[in-house]
């Protein structure tokens, strides 16, 4: 399957044409991980926006008394580091692979940036779905916690 | 091309639950891999309108049980 077509599964590009996605593809690098690796720290700076492509993700999140606590694990078509691309802060959680050849696209902020500039429908497609994206994932939450 | 993003919560056990996306709605009575282990799922339900071709749906799922490991082998 090529890029586009992966991209195309993903909610964070829901509404794009093709040739949009075509734009938002010629900005995604591939990333591979071995089990355990991890994709980004806790309190790290961040400026990458993550696709799961393949494989599990677990996402932890450090306690007070220094304890890391699983929150969720991300699979295919799901995106990490949503947070930091919107308000450039640290990172909210460490991200590791928790299955082998677990692979993401990495989208760098001011690629991300750059293309929302010169396409602003792009900008505004993308921030929706994040905003819906952040909203499932509450909702999960929300789920695992009641 | 319908897209089922799926809420995956586990009852059972201490478990954090998964997102994923999948291909197809997923069904009662349907194994699925959460990682490296395997759940089946007792539960679905629509947990957001759908829009566009993505559909958002929340399944919980339990641990295998010795009968349902027998019934692979």
């Amino acid at each position: 399957m090529d890029l586009k077509q992966l991209l195309r599964g993903v909610m964070l590009f829901a509404g794009l044409t093709d040739e949009e996605l075509e734009q938002v593809a010629a900005i995604c690098t591939e990333k591979r991980l071995q089990r355990g690796e991890v994709l980004a720290q806790q309190g790290a700076p961040g400026d990458d926006l993550f696709i799961v492509t393949n494989g599990f993700l677990e996402i932890s999140v450090a306690g007070e008394d220094n304890s890391s606590k699983v929150v969720v694990n991300l699979g295919q078509g799901q995106i990490i580091g949503e947070m930091a691309l919107i308000d450039q802060g640290p990172r909210s959680a460490t991200v590791r692979a928790i299955s082998d050849n677990a692979v993401v696209q990495v989208i760098r902020r001011k690629d991300f940036e750059k293309l929302c500039e010169e396409n602003t429908r792009i900008g505004y497609v993308v921030m929706k779905d994040i905003a819906a994206d952040l909203s499932f994932k509450l909702r999960h939450r929300n789920l695992t916690v009641g | 091309m319908a897209i089922f993003k799926v809420s995956y919560v586990v009852i059972g056990r201490a478990h954090p639950g998964t997102i994923a996306n999948l291909d197809h709605r997923p069904e009662i009575g349907e194994r699925v891999m959460l990682g490296d282990e395997e759940f089946i799922v007792v539960e679905v339900i629509d947990l957001m309108p759908p829009r566009g071709d993505f559909h958002f749906i929340h399944a919980t799922c339990r641990p295998l049980a010795e009968e349902d490991k027998q019934k692979i082998t």
